[in-house]
C-alpha cells in the first residue's frame, strides 16, 4: 500500500483531513496511509447488439480496471435450427439452407454440403464438376477473407482498407450473379453436379478479377503491414501455443498462425487439391498478427489456386450422367413425356440414399469445416443433419486468449478469429 | 393455455419411449479391421467395449463402442503414442427415433499419424448419460454442451454444462429429438410472450462467471416445468446476482 | 417547397447578400411541416440491427459502390439513443426478440423502422421453434422490404420510402400517429390471436391439430 505526504493548512472542520483526524496537529504535516479503496470487479457486458461483435455476439466480461479476467461469450441469438429445418428436406432441398448459414463464404458452404451427401451415395462427379468448385471454392476463400480484412480494419482504427475490400467484394457478387443470379444467397451446387455450368464469358471477367485484385491485395498490404498503428494493436495479442490450439480445437487461419501446417486440402485431400502447387502459410506466434498475415498469404495463395484451376478446367458434361440423380434438360422436360415424369418423380420423391453416415471435412475459409450426414435404407431426407462449424469451435477459445488483455485488444482478438455467427448458432 | 401445455409436457415427463437397444445394435460389423491400424488395436485391447465396426462412405473407419468405458477408450486413444488423436474434431448427437438410443459421434483426427476415426457411442433413452471428454481435449467444451441443450444428454464431469443455443430457461424441451415438433411445442403467441418476459439482462453476476464449478443439471428440464411456466421464468435463480 | 417571398421597398444593405444573389430576398417563408420534414428526411441516422445474411448487403449498401452516404445517412448510429431508424436486417430469434424490443424501446421519437428481408418480415424459410414470424408481431414496422437478401438497391428504395412517408407528415399530429400505448413497452406489438393468426394456415403443431380435429389440442403431437 502506498504511502503518502499529505499538507495541508487548517479547515474549518476536521472531516477535510483525508484520515479525519481531528486529534492530530493541522498545522503539522503528517503522514497517512492512503486509504484502502475498496476494489471489486467490474462487469461489463458487449452485445448482442453492437458493432464490434460482427453479429449478436454477447460477451460478458469481468474487469479488473482495463484488464480482462475473464470472459463468458453467450451465443444462441441468432438460433435458425438449420439442422431440424434439414431432417424435413429432401437431399437437394437443403443446398439452399446452407449459404443461409455462412453468408460470407456462401460457396463453400454449398460445395462441402453437396460433397459429404455425393460421398454417402457413391456418386462420382464429372471433372469438369470438380474443378469448377474448386474454382468457387478457393473463389469464396478470397470473398470471406475480404470482408475479415474490412471489419477487422475498421476494429482497430482503420476505414480505408473497408472500402477496398467491399470494392472488390463488389465484383466477386457480380461473379456469383453472373453464376446464380444472387449476390449471397448462391444455391449453386446440386447432388452430383452444378445447378448450372459456367454461363459464357464468366471465366474472362474471373480473369479480370484476378488480374486486378492482387493489386488491392498490394495496397492494403501497404496500408496495414508495417503500420505502427495496426503492429501495436496485433502483435502479442491474443497469442496461444501450437499444443494450445490443437487440443482447444482451432483450424483454419488461427491454427495456422500458432505454427500448426494442418491444412485439409493437404492433410486430407479432395477434388485432387494434391496435384495443386500451393503453398499452405504457417505462422510463428500465433497472436493475431500472425493471422492477419496468414489470410493475407492465402487469399494470394488462392488466386494462384484458381489460375492453376482455369488452365485445367476441362470440358465434357458438369452433372453425371445418371437419370436418378441428374434432373432432365428444361427443354426435355418440357418436350419429351419421359423427361416430363423423370423430372417430376425426381422432384417429389428425390434420390434415395443408402444407409449410413458421411463425414466430409473441407477446408473453409474460417478453418475446418465438417459436414455430417446420416442417413438409413432408402432415405430421401436425412436422419440427420449435421455441420461441424469451424467458427463455434474457435469462439470458444476466446476465453483463453482475452484473459489477461485490455478490453480494446478483446476486440482485436474477436475480430481476428474470423467469426461468422450465422454459422456458429446455426 | 396453461392447461395444453402441462398435458403436453406431461406426457414427455411420463419418460422417454421403450428402449430397444438391443434390436438396433443388431447389425454386424464389416470390413477388415486390418487397414486401420487404430481399429486393430481397438479391438485386441478393447474386445469388450467395441460393439461392431464398419466403413462408412467408402474409406471412413467407424467403431461402435459402449457408454460404460467410453471415456476409458477415448483416454488411450488420445494418450497412446501409436493412435494420438490429438484433434478432436467434433463432438455431435444423432438421434434415430422410435426409440432407438440417441448416439453421441466423436469425430476424430491425428495431425500426427494423419489418421481419422469415427467413435459413435450410444446412448440408451433411460440413463441419456455419459462422461465428458472436456479433460482430454478442450475443444469439446461448446460441443458437449451443444449436444446437451439439442439432445438433453448430460455429460458428467463437464465443468459448465448450460443450455447454449436456446435460452436457459427454454421449457420446451431438447429440439433436436425426434418427439420434438419442427415448430415447438407451445403456441406461436406463447412463444412470443415468452420470449418478451426473458429477462435481457441474466448472467451479470459474477457468480455466474465462475466457470470451472459443476453445477447442478437437471437431467430432465421437462418435468423441472412447473404449471405456470412464466412465473417461473421470472424467479428464475439466477436473477438472485447483482444486476447492474 | 414553401414560397420565396420578395418583399417590396427592403434596403439595399440588407438584399445585398442574398440568398440567390445580389439582389435577392435573404429569408423564405415555409410551412413548418415542411421545414421539419425536409431536415428529418435528408438527415435519417439509421441503427443497423443487423444479424445475418442482410446485414451483410446493408454493409455493401454502404460501401463505396453504392454509398448511402447520398441520403444523409452515412452516420450509421450504433447507439439507439441517437437514431431516428432501425433498420432490422436478418433472422430474429426468439432468444433476441427482447433485445429488439428493448433497442427500440430506446429510441428516441419520431423514429421509422424497416423490416429488411423476409426473414424478418415473416420469418423466411424459417418456419421453425426458434424464429420469430415476423418482427411485427414484436415493435412496428414502417416499410417491409422483399427479397433473401435484398439487393442493396432494395434497401435504398426502402429507405427512400421512409422518406417519403416522412414528407407527408405532419408536425401537429406526429404524436398522434406515432404515440405508443406506455403499456406496450416491453410487450408484444401485436396481440395473441394476431400472433397465431400469422403462423397459419401452417401453424405449429398445437394449432395444426385445433384446425384438423376442431378440439383443441391435447396430447402432444410428434411429426416425424
Amino acid at each position: 500500500m502506498a504511502s503518502k505526504t499529505v499538507e495541508f493548512q487548517v479547515g474549518q472542520g476536521s472531516e477535510m483531513g483525508v484520515g479525519g483526524g481531528g486529534a492530530l496537529s493541522p498545522l503539522a504535516p503528517f503522514d497517512i496511509d492512503e486509504p484502502e479503496l475498496g476494489t471489486e470487479q467490474m462487469l461489463i457486458n458487449i452485445g448482442p447488439q453492437h458493432p464490434a461483435t460482427h453479429g449478436v455476439l454477447r460477451l460478458v466480461c469481468e474487469l479488473d480496471g482495463e484488464t480482462v479476467t475473464s470472459v463468458t461469450p453467450h451465443i444462441g441469438y441468432l438460433h435458425s435450427s438449420f439442422e431440424k429445418l434439414g431432417e424435413y428436406r429432401t437431399w437437394n432441398q437443403i443446398v439452399p439452407l446452407t449459404d443461409r448459414m455462412d453468408y460470407l463464404a456462401p460457396l463453400i458452404y454449398n460445395c462441402a454440403y453437396v460433397m459429404s451427401v455425393e460421398k454417402l451415395m457413391g456418386i462420382d462427379v464429372t471433372e469438369r464438376c470438380k474443378v469448377v468448385r474448386v474454382i468457387l471454392m478457393e473463389l469464396d476463400r478470397i470473398f470471406g477473407h475480404l470482408l475479415w480484412l474490412g471489419t477487422t480494419a475498421i476494429d482497430v482504427g482503420a476505414f480505408t482498407p473497408f472500402l477496398y475490400s467491399f470494392q472488390q467484394r463488389e465484383k466477386i457478387y457480380s461473379l456469383h450473379e453472373a453464376l446464380t443470379g444472387a449476390r449471397i444467397t448462391t444455391s449453386a451446387t446440386r447432388v452430383g453436379g452444378m445447378m448450372a455450368d459456367l454461363p459464357e464469358g464468366w471465366l474472362g471477367q474471373l480473369g479480370e478479377f484476378l488480374d486486378n485484385f492482387p493489386k488491392t491485395l498490394a495496397e492494403v498490404h501497404h496500408l496495414l503491414t508495417g503500420n505502427q498503428i495496426h503492429i501495436g494493436r496485433t502483435q502479442g495479442i491474443g497469442a496461444i501455443s501450437a499444443d494450445d490450439a490443437i487440443n482447444y480445437g482451432f483450424t483454419g487461419p488461427n491454427l495456422r498462425a500458432a505454427g500448426v501446417p494442418y491444412d485439409v486440402r493437404k492433410d486430407r485431400p479432395y477434388y485432387d487439391y494434391e496435384t495443386y502447387d500451393f503453398e499452405v502459410p504457417v505462422g510463428q506466434h500465433g497472436d493475431c498478427y500472425d493471422r492477419y498475415l496468414c489470410r493475407m498469404e492465402e487469399m494470394e495463395q488462392s488466386v494462384s489456386l484458381i489460375r492453376q484451376a482455369m488452365s485445367r478446367l476441362p470440358g465434357g458434361p458438369i452433372n453425371v450422367e445418371d437419370p436418378g440423380i441428374t434432373l432432365p434438360s428444361k427443354t426435355d422436360a418440357m418436350s419429351d413425356m419421359e423427361s416430363m415424369i423423370h423430372h417430376f418423380k425426381l422432384i417429389t420423391d428425390g434420390i434415395p440414399a443408402p444407409a449410413g453416415d458421411c463425414y466430409m471435412p473441407i477446408e473453409a475459409s474460417k478453418g475446418e469445416l465438417g459436414m455430417y450426414v446420416v442417413a438409413e435404407e432408402g432415405d430421401t431426407k436425412p436422419v440427420r443433419w449435421r455441420v461441424r462449424p469451424p467458427s463455434f469451435v474457435n469462439l470458444s477459445v476466446i476465453p483463453k486468449l482475452a484473459e489477461g488483455h485490455l478490453v480494446s485488444d478483446l476486440i482485436m482478438i474477436n475480430a481476428s478469429l474470423d467469426i461468422v455467427l450465422g454459422e456458429i448458432d446455426r | 393455455m396453461a392447461d395444453q401445455q402441462k398435458s403436453d409436457l406431461d406426457l414427455v415427463a411420463d419418460g422417454p419411449l421403450e428402449s430397444v437397444g438391443e434390436q438396433a445394435l443388431n447389425e454386424t460389423s464389416s470390413g477388415d479391421p486390418s487397414l486401420h491400424p487404430s481399429v486393430e488395436s481397438l479391438l485386441e485391447r478393447f474386445p469388450d467395449e467395441v460393439q461392431r465396426y464398419q466403413i462408412a462412405a467408402g474409406d471412413q473407419w467407424v467403431v461402435w463402442v459402449g457408454p460404460d468405458r467410453i471415456h476409458e477408450v477415448l483416454t488411450w486413444l488420445k494418450d497412446d503414442e501409436a493412435q494420438a488423436y490429438d484433434m478432436m474434431s467434433d463432438v455431435t448427437g444423432v438421434d434415430y427415433g422410435g426409440g432407438r438410443p440417441v448416439e453421441v459421434v466423436y469425430q476424430m483426427f491425428s495431425t500426427i499419424h494423419g489418421r481419422a476415426l469415427r467413435i459413435r457411442c450410444p446412448i440408451p433413452l433411460e440413463s441419456m448419460e455419459t462422461d465428458s471428454v472436456y479433460d482430454l481435449w478442450k475443444s469439446a467444451d461448446w460441443l458437449e454442451r451443444e449436444v446437451y441443450d439439442l439432445f438433453g444428454i448430460t455429460f458428467n464431469g463437464h465443468p459448465d454444462l448450460r443450455r447454449i443455443l436456446m435460452p436457459d430457461d427454454y421449457a420446451e424441451g431438447h429440439p433436436l429429438r425426434k418427439d420434438f415438433p419442427l415448430r415447438g411445442r407451445f403456441s406461436r403467441a406463447e412463444q412470443t410472450r415468452l420470449a418478451l418476459t426473458q429477462d435481457v439482462e441474466r448472467f451479470y453476476s459474477t457468480e455466474d462467471l465462475k466457470a470451472g464449478e459443476p453445477q447442478e443439471v437437471d437431467t430432465d428440464e421437462l418435468s423441472a416445468v412447473p404449471e405456470n411456466a412464466s412465473d417461473d421464468l421470472s424467479g428464475s435463480d439466477l436473477d438472485d446476482g447483482e444486476g447492474l | 417547397m414553401g414560397l420565396i417571398d420578395k418583399i417590396p421597398g427592403s434596403g439595399s444593405t440588407r438584399t445585398e447578400g442574398g440568398m440567390f444573389g445580389p439582389g435577392s430576398p435573404t429569408f423564405l417563408t415555409s410551412k413548418v411541416d415542411a421545414l421539419i420534414n425536409w431536415g428529418r428526411m435528408n438527415s435519417l441516422w439509421p441503427m443497423p440491427f443487423g444479424t445475418a445474411c442482410c446485414a451483410i448487403e446493408m454493409m455493401a449498401s454502404a460501401a463505396s459502390n453504392y454509398d448511402l452516404a447520398r441520403f444523409g445517412m452515412e452516420r450509421m448510429s450504433f447507439s439507439p439513443r441517437q437514431a431516428d431508424v432501425l433498420i432490422c436486417a436478418g433472422r430474429v430469434p426468439y432468444k433476441l426478440a427482447p433485445v429488439l424490443r428493448r433497442i427500440w424501446d430506446q429510441m428516441p421519437q419520431p423514429k421509422w423502422s424497416i423490416s429488411m428481408g423476409a426473414c424478418a418480415s415473416s420469418g423466411g424459410v424459417f418456419d421453425v421453434y426458434s424464429m420469430v414470424q415476423g418482427i411485427d408481431t414484436i415493435i412496428p414496422v414502417d416499410v417491409y422490404i422483399p427479397g433473401c437478401p435484398p439487393r442493396p438497391e432494395g434497401l435504398i428504395y426502402g429507405l427512400m420510402m421512409i422518406q417519403e412517408k416522412i414528407r407527408q407528415e405532419s408536425l401537429s399530429k406526429h404524436f398522434e400517429h406515432r404515440a405508443e400505448d406506455p403499456a406496450l413497452v416491453a410487450r408484444p406489438r401485436a396481440s395473441e390471436q394476431e400472433v397465431i393468426g400469422l403462423s397459419g394456415p401452417f401453424g405449429n403443431s398445437t394449432q395444426q391439430e385445433e384446425l384438423s380435429t376442431g378440439a383443441p389440442a391435447a396430447s402432444t403431437s410428434i411429426e416425424d
